[in-house]
């Protein structure tokens, strides 16, 4: 076989498909043989899509970038892939290597690009060693930590012969647990005065929510959830649950003043604005998990799932939390009617869209969203990264595994990624995108507020986008919300692509200490 | 004693900075020793300045404890001091301007606190309480007749629309009142729309309104603004409210309105501190007073807390203080 088909050929036994991508020239050498390929109009989207087609359906998928330039565009994307630790195939065409030493155009050093945010990355040098070396590539890509890998495909090798075979399916073991880890956790948790336990992002990719309501309900513990999780944490309708840790030292050591000792269960420490606290300082701390790199504390390997069934039994308890019923939200949010409050918006979300899953980017709602829409298995996406644009693809790329999805994202972020819509139109995919449109950056000014006042009102962090007009002009169908919100139900219908636009209060949220 | 706070910048240099907060004697220092040892582990909690000599280069206190000339210069390094508080009478402005040390207080924590405490006065004159309450529990009166009145449909005089106003402004709103206010800027027009409020002249403001509320700062220009002059034109039986300084208002002025023209008062700020009790206003019925207290609540006393945290980690990463006074 040439290598082109040794390409499709591995691809299709890999399961990799649908590739997407954006591609150019240098490409079409090796996409002769690929047909299911999902067009996006810009490189980094493709790689949005795949992360979350990947996360939903558990299966790894493949994207194609147009060599250098394409990668270079995709970069924030695959940073992002890392930080989710999504296990996507990344390949970029290369030039012909007969001529690689004139540095024709678009030729360039795609390894050294691409650098630390893959986590596997290899040049291929023949048609021979394609399938072994896609077949190691998606290996790399499921081996814990997992994330996304890349491959540049030169144009040559595509068109050289071969008789290498077609790979079989990678099989990778994610059960493994240690019962003398589990003993020293237990017997940790067993002589601390008051431990915390903070569950994490993995509770969900291993589907553990029942094991940890049982361990919960088991030691009477408050639950809180990781800061930033790019997955649901807990299911926040627990009684158990105690809400989010912060991002920030200071807020983290506040919420476990009274702890000796933390447990954290699948999740990390994550912080954004640097306090100068030290964190957890006295404090016994364990992070127990498959994917996840603790800075601090002891780490014990292990699967979360297997993890809590096989501690559950061993533990005492230690408390009788019980969370108290707030009714706070709902007058909250018809306090907020007339301004269009972000807790009024999300309560109505959560009454229209509860079986749909949410991919939030709403950034200076995204604690409101969290608190209110809250977290339910495989219901909470989100860019562990930070990145702006990275919800609106993504959120298409997992309609083409459930056609309940909403993506909830601010005016500023969605014009990041504002190309998605024609993928969407292109392709019928069947999400739904609510922006809140507040007209500028709204963590930006709410951060300037707390750290150097006065730049809230810098004009670079204000603009207008007449979003609707700009849906309708990709043909998708779109609308903005009047103040009783009634649209959402007009959102929610049917199966065919929708963009809602809510023009939410404006005033600067306090955010940061 | 250990007070060393550590102040980490670009380039990974550790730079000392000490940091010494003085507490008032009534509130236990345990607790607020174990939080600040998960927040700035290093920073010594004290409850009296009962010492010669400190090397802090912060300072934390609150409005409890003088900080004159003879106490702040038991501090040669003092640079930053940072009051727990919307007040800071109790600092000696000429010598920390003299030194060049900066001064923050925190502005922002006690407006809800005051907003419902202006509710809460309003409320007890509209509904007659403190003379039900008195009727029933000492004269075992039963029926009594009493005029009280429904707060909606009256006309609300705000003056002075800062943060506190807006406050005041915004819980009042729902009750179906009519909002005038003044200030010396007028809010944009979308925004007086929003909030349901109409910009008069001053006289206007104080001939119209069924309740009068202050929220203006003590300045040159408001020192004894509320005099007879002023009260002579308020309607007869208006409720007036002063939660902001003591000194805005003419006492005896105050007093002579109450006897004359049946102003009822909500006061909770005198021109002296503690006041002196022996004059009239304690004895009028039509008069409710509160010990300087409408700020402070339990709820705001955190928020002082979290604030004043907020404001010297700022200080401790190399940012700048929020609120700066001085300096």
């Amino acid at each position: 076989m040439k290598g082109y088909e040794l390409f499709s050929e591995s691809v299709k036994s890999l399961h990799l498909l649908p590739m997407f991508g954006n591609p150019g020239t240098t490409e079409l050498a090796s996409l002769r043989g690929i047909d299911d390929y999902i067009l996006t109009p810009y490189d980094g989207l493709a790689v949005a899509m795949a992360d979350g087609l990947t996360q939903i359906s558990g299966i790894p998928r493949i994207v194609n970038l147009h060599t250098s330039l394409g990668l270079g565009n995709s970069m924030g994307y695959i940073f992002t892939a890392k930080a989710n630790r999504t296990p996507v195939v990344i390949t970029a065409g290369q030039q012909d290597l007969r001529h690689i030493f004139f540095e024709p155009i678009l030729s360039g050093d795609l390894i050294g690009m691409v650098g630390s945010n893959a986590k596997f990355s290899y040049e291929i040098k023949s048609a021979d060693e394609i399938p072994e070396v896609m077949r190691r590539a998606k290996h790399e890509a499921l081996t814990p930590p997992t994330g996304p890998v890349f491959l540049s495909i030169p144009m040559n090798v595509m068109d050289d012969v071969s008789s290498a075979g077609i790979p079989d399916e990678v099989r990778v073991d994610y059960s493994y647990y240690s019962e003398d880890a589990v003993e020293k956790v237990a017997k940790e948790f067993n002589d601390s005065k008051n431990p915390a336990v903070v569950m994490g992002w993995e509770v969900d990719l291993f589907n553990a929510f029942e094991e940890a309501e049982a361990f919960a309900r088991k030691t009477g513990c408050p639950i809180y959830g990781e800061s930033l999780p790019q997955r649901s944490p807990y299911r926040s309708e627990s009684p158990y649950y105690a809400g989010d840790l912060l991002p920030a030292t200071t807020l983290i050591n506040l919420k476990l003043v009274g702890n000796d000792f933390i447990l954290f269960v699948g999740g990390d420490i994550t912080l954004y604005p640097y306090l100068p606290s030290p964190l957890l300082q006295g404090k016994k701390v364990a992070f127990v998990g498959l994917n996840i790199r603790p800075k601090i504390g002891d780490f014990y390997q292990m699967n979360v799932k297997e993890f809590l069934k096989r501690i559950t039994p061993k533990v005492e308890r230690k408390g009788n939390y019980h969370r108290q019923e707030s009714y706070q939200r709902v007058s909250k949010a018809a306090r907020e009617m007339q301004s269009i409050g972000t807790t009024y918006v999300m309560s109505r979300v959560k009454k229209i869209f509860s079986d749909y899953v949410i991919v939030d980017e709403s950034v200076s709602a995204s604690t409101v969203l969290r608190e209110i829409v809250g977290y339910n298995p495989g219901k909470y996406f989100s860019a562990k990264s930070g990145q702006l644009g990275w919800a609106s693809p993504a959120a298409a790329g997992m309609s083409m595994y459930n056609n309940k999805v909403l993506a909830i994202v601010g005016d500023g972020s969605f014009m990041y990624s504002v190309q998605i819509l024609w993928t969407v139109k292109r392709y019928s995919l069947p999400v739904k995108f609510l922006i809140l449109r507040n007209n500028g950056y709204g963590i930006l000014k709410s951060y300037s507020t707390s750290y150097y006042p006065g730049m809230e009102n810098k004009d670079y962090l204000s603009f207008t986008f007449e979003i609707e007009k700009i849906a309708e002009s990709f043909g998708i169908e779109s609308r903005v919300a009047g103040k009783d919100l009634q649209e959402m139900t007009w959102l929610r219908e049917g199966e065919n692509p929708k963009l809602l636009v809510v023009d939410v209060d404006r005033s600067i949220q306090k955010l940061f200490l | 004693m250990s007070y060393w706070g550590k102040k980490y910048v670009l380039g990974g240099e550790f730079i000392i900075v000490k940091i010494l907060a003085v507490l008032p004697d009534f509130i236990p220092t345990e607790p607020v020793k174990q939080m600040v040892s998960q927040v700035l582990p290093d920073m010594a909690v004290v409850s009296s300045l009962d010492f010669e000599k400190n090397e802090a280069e912060v300072l934390v206190a609150t409005t409890f404890h003088r900080l004159g000339r003879k106490e702040l210069s038991k501090f040669p390094n003092l640079k930053y001091i940072q009051i727990a508080s919307t007040g800071y009478d109790n600092v000696d402005l000429e010598y920390v301007k003299e030194k060049g040390i900066m001064l923050c207080n925190i502005p922002v924590a006690n407006k809800q606190s005051v907003a419902e405490h202006v509710i809460a006065f309003i409320l007890a004159f509209l509904k007659d309480l403190i003379f039900l309450n008195s009727e029933l529990k000492e004269r075992h009166n039963w029926p009594i007749l009493t005029g009280s009145r429904d707060l909606e449909g009256k006309v609300v005089g705000i003056i002075g629309m800062g943060a506190i106003g807006r406050e005041v402004a915004r819980r009042l709103l729902p009750f179906g009142v009519s909002m005038i206010y003044h200030d010396v800027t007028r809010l944009e027009e979308e925004e007086e729309e929003r909030m349901g409020l109409t910009y008069v002249e001053l006289d206007e403001l104080i001939s119209s309104s069924d309740i009068v509320t202050v929220h203006v700062p003590l300045t040159e220009r408001t020192k004894g603004m509320f005099n007879s002059n002023v009260f002579s034109k308020m309607k007869d039986g208006a409720i007036f409210i002063n939660t902001a300084r003591g000194e805005i208002v003419d006492e005896k002025a105050l007093i002579d309105a109450v006897k004359k023209k049946g102003i009822r008062a909500g006061i909770d700020v005198y021109p002296n501190e503690p006041p002196d009790f022996t004059s009239e206003l304690f004895r009028l019925d039509n008069v409710i007073c509160s010990p300087h207290i409408a700020g402070v609540t339990i709820e705001s006393q955190q928020r002082f807390l979290m604030e004043t945290v907020s404001n010297v980690m700022r200080y401790v990463q190399g940012l700048e203080p929020l609120y700066r006074v001085l300096v």
